[in-house]
């Protein structure tokens, strides 16, 4: 899917077997265990997987925002940085400036009792030491760019006085008002209406192809991947247990666990095929099951599952898969 | 006669130093038993207050809720009529709507205690048969609500408005908080437990892929009116209302076609000051001058023998 050829001056951010350790009372628990990413310009890379999947930390591990305690291993590289020896006055010239972050919930995001003038100023004044009169254009042309209709008079509006869409696309004028190189977008359509998540998908897309952008996505929706991740990483007890191009992925899973959850959704051709869950719940990182952490759940297993974690290897250009099990082969989506 | 019929309900809120805001202005649905009634719309449409509404939660501000040919005694300082417990709900935040510091067991068994024919020692038995037939071990009853999944916990939620006996189950957004593969199963289970138990379910919900799924007969609402109502597979296959083609279109398939569907222009408008005419007419794509200013009526569908309603001037083209 990737209109540009994928060489190293285009690669805005590598991640290498990163691993998050979280204290806890007893020994610390890995909730991330040896992750690999690549994220190129003008990309949108999709991180999927449910709630313990680990997908949230690896994104807070990006920004510098883990919890207090955590410990991280393994090696970043952001255009030449390494995120995860940043000090924290180092982060606080990164996080916002070269890489920008747009969350879930657009009214906790904003400040309620600032202007979105303010709040975009603020933000540009900081970081690139315009003028008053320059930063207030610039808050005029961001806002023009996320689509906000009305941007000149929107300056003096506060958040409530926004719908959730809007809120949620000025939210992401505030996340570019510094030209960041890779924007981290935790579930940014998750609160919003059906209606208005197309207009704000599109939007993202849009600013990942018009200004070069690299856009790391993550979401639990495999309807939002499918519609704007060039590539797909599935996450499943805090490791990848799948990725490759979203189109071939979610067309063709080759891990039980993507067949699963795509087997758990309604089917957009045959309304009446039975939805088929994945049984019992996702494994969480504090009781990981041995070997093979889908093995409990997986319709696949075989006994040596139990005892061998299986590593993510090439199954196909592009493609890797932790699990030696093509279930596709068992029937078709 | 139907277990559950709303007629012409309107919810108005009262609001200090602000107008008033007509959540629900006048809807009008039945529920039977056995039934699965979907009512989708976006944020701030009313669905969820119609769904409070028809459970006896608020009190209508017009309009009859009638739960078995009686009408619906409104939560007051008065306690509510014995049979009423029959009517239950399932809320969208399992965490918030379980005690954490209370027992599973205990928290299923008050529903029984409710119905009083049961005696005491025998409801022990009973909550395990609950816990069963939610799919949960007997064992769960014993432990709290922190050491299940959220899915589990969803479960507990059913089992313990199963234990009141409820001919209708209001369900708020069941399924919106939960995780992807947990989601099914909770749909799945509701559908199953509506049918096995002869129990008229409202879905509220404004995931549309799932509710296409279960739902016998789906209502879609639009700022606080019915704009479309029908069965399921004829809604979905032939949408009348634009609003309905707009909602259903949005609707985002994992099958990495990447297709993005067009997005509804402009937003929903301020419940408290609604549109002239149709109320949709701000964002429709075929709006015509007629509604502007004339509000289209709900009415039946021309040679569909009364199953599907529309409020569209469009049907009168």
């Amino acid at each position: 899917m990737s209109a540009l050829p994928q060489t190293a001056t285009e690669r805005v951010l590598t991640v290498d077997r990163l691993t998050i350790d979280l204290p806890s009372k007893g020994a610390p628990i890995r909730v991330v265990d040896g992750v690999d990413l690549r994220v190129d310009q003008g990309q949108v890379l999709g991180i999927a997987g449910e709630s313990g999947s680990g997908k949230t930390m690896t994104a807070l591990a990006l920004l510098g925002l883990l919890p207090p305690g955590a410990v991280t291993g393994g090696r970043t590289d952001f255009l030449g940085k390494e995120l995860l020896q940043l000090t924290t006055k180092q982060w606080r010239a990164t996080r916002g400036d070269e890489i920008g972050v747009v969350f879930q919930d657009p009214m906790t995001a904003l400040h309620p009792m600032l202007s979105i003038e303010r709040q975009l100023t603020e933000h540009v004044r900081r970081h690139l030491d315009l003028s008053r009169h320059d930063a207030r254009d610039k808050a005029v042309e961001l806002l023009r760019r996320v689509q906000l209709p009305d941007p000149v008079g929107s300056l003096r509006s506060y958040p409530h006085q926004f719908s959730g869409g809007m809120r949620q696309r000025i939210a992401i004028a505030v996340a570019l008002a510094c030209d960041p190189q890779l924007l981290i977008a935790d579930e940014p359509t998750t609160a919003l209406d059906v209606t208005v998540q197309a207009g704000v998908l599109r939007l993202l897309k849009e600013l990942c192809e018009s200004i070069g952008l690299a856009v790391i996505v993550v979401t639990h929706d495999l309807g939002v991947m499918s519609t704007v991740a060039d590539d797909l990483s599935v996450f499943y007890a805090g490791r990848i247990v799948e990725s490759g191009p979203t189109r071939q992925l979610l067309q063709g899973p080759r891990h039980p666990y993507t067949r699963g959850l795509l087997d758990s959704l309604p089917h957009p051709e045959r309304p009446d095929q039975p939805l088929v869950p994945i049984d019992g719940a996702p494994a969480t990182p504090a009781n990981r099951p041995s070997g093979c952490a889908l093995h409990p759940r997986c319709a696949w297993a075989e006994p040596s599952c139990s005892q061998q974690e299986p590593e993510l290897v090439m199954v196909a250009p592009g493609r890797l898969s932790a699990c030696p099990v093509d279930p596709f082969d068992g029937g078709e989506r | 006669m139907s277990v559950l019929q709303l007629r012409d309900v309107s919810v108005t809120y009262h609001r200090k130093h602000l107008p008033d805001v007509t959540a629900v202005a006048g809807v009008s649905l039945t529920l039977e038993r056995g039934q699965i009634l979907g009512l989708v719309g976006e944020s701030g449409c009313g669905k969820s207050t119609l769904g409070r509404a028809a459970s006896g939660l608020l009190a209508p501000s017009s309009g009859d809720v009638l739960f078995e040919g009686t009408p619906v005694t409104p939560l007051g300082r008065k306690p509510r009529p014995d049979r009423e417990r029959r009517i239950q709900m399932v809320f969208q935040d399992p965490n918030s709507s379980l005690n954490g510091r209370r027992k599973v067991g205990d928290q299923i068994a008050d529903g029984l205690e409710l119905a009083q024919s049961m005696p005491s020692k025998e409801r022990k038995g009973r909550v395990n048969e609950l816990l069963e037939t939610v799919g949960l071990d007997a064992r769960a009853a014993d432990r709290y609500p922190h050491e299940f999944s959220g899915g589990q916990r969803q479960r507990i939620c059913i089992a313990r408005a199963l234990s009141a006996d409820p001919s209708v189950i209001i369900a708020d957004e069941p399924i919106s908080a939960l995780d992807a593969s947990a989601q099914a199963q909770i749909a799945n289970l509701l559908h199953d437990l509506a049918k096995r138990l002869d129990v008229g379910l409202l879905f509220i919900s404004h995931d549309l892929a799932i509710v296409r799924h279960i739902a016998d007969v789906v209502t879609v609402m639009y700022l606080g009116k019915v704009a479309e109502f029908g069965p399921t597979p004829e809604v979905w296959s032939e949408p009348l209302h634009p609003y309905s083609d707009a909602l259903i279109g949005a609707v985002l398939h994992a099958d990495g076609s990447a297709e993005m569907p067009e997005a509804l222009p402009g937003e929903v408008p301020d419940p408290a000051d609604p549109p002239s005419g149709c109320r949709f007419q701000t964002r429709c794509p075929a709006v015509m001058d007629r509604c502007r200013t004339e509000e289209p009526p709900l009415e039946p569908v021309p040679g569909d023998e009364g199953a599907r309603h529309v409020a569209c001037w469009l049907l009168h083209e």
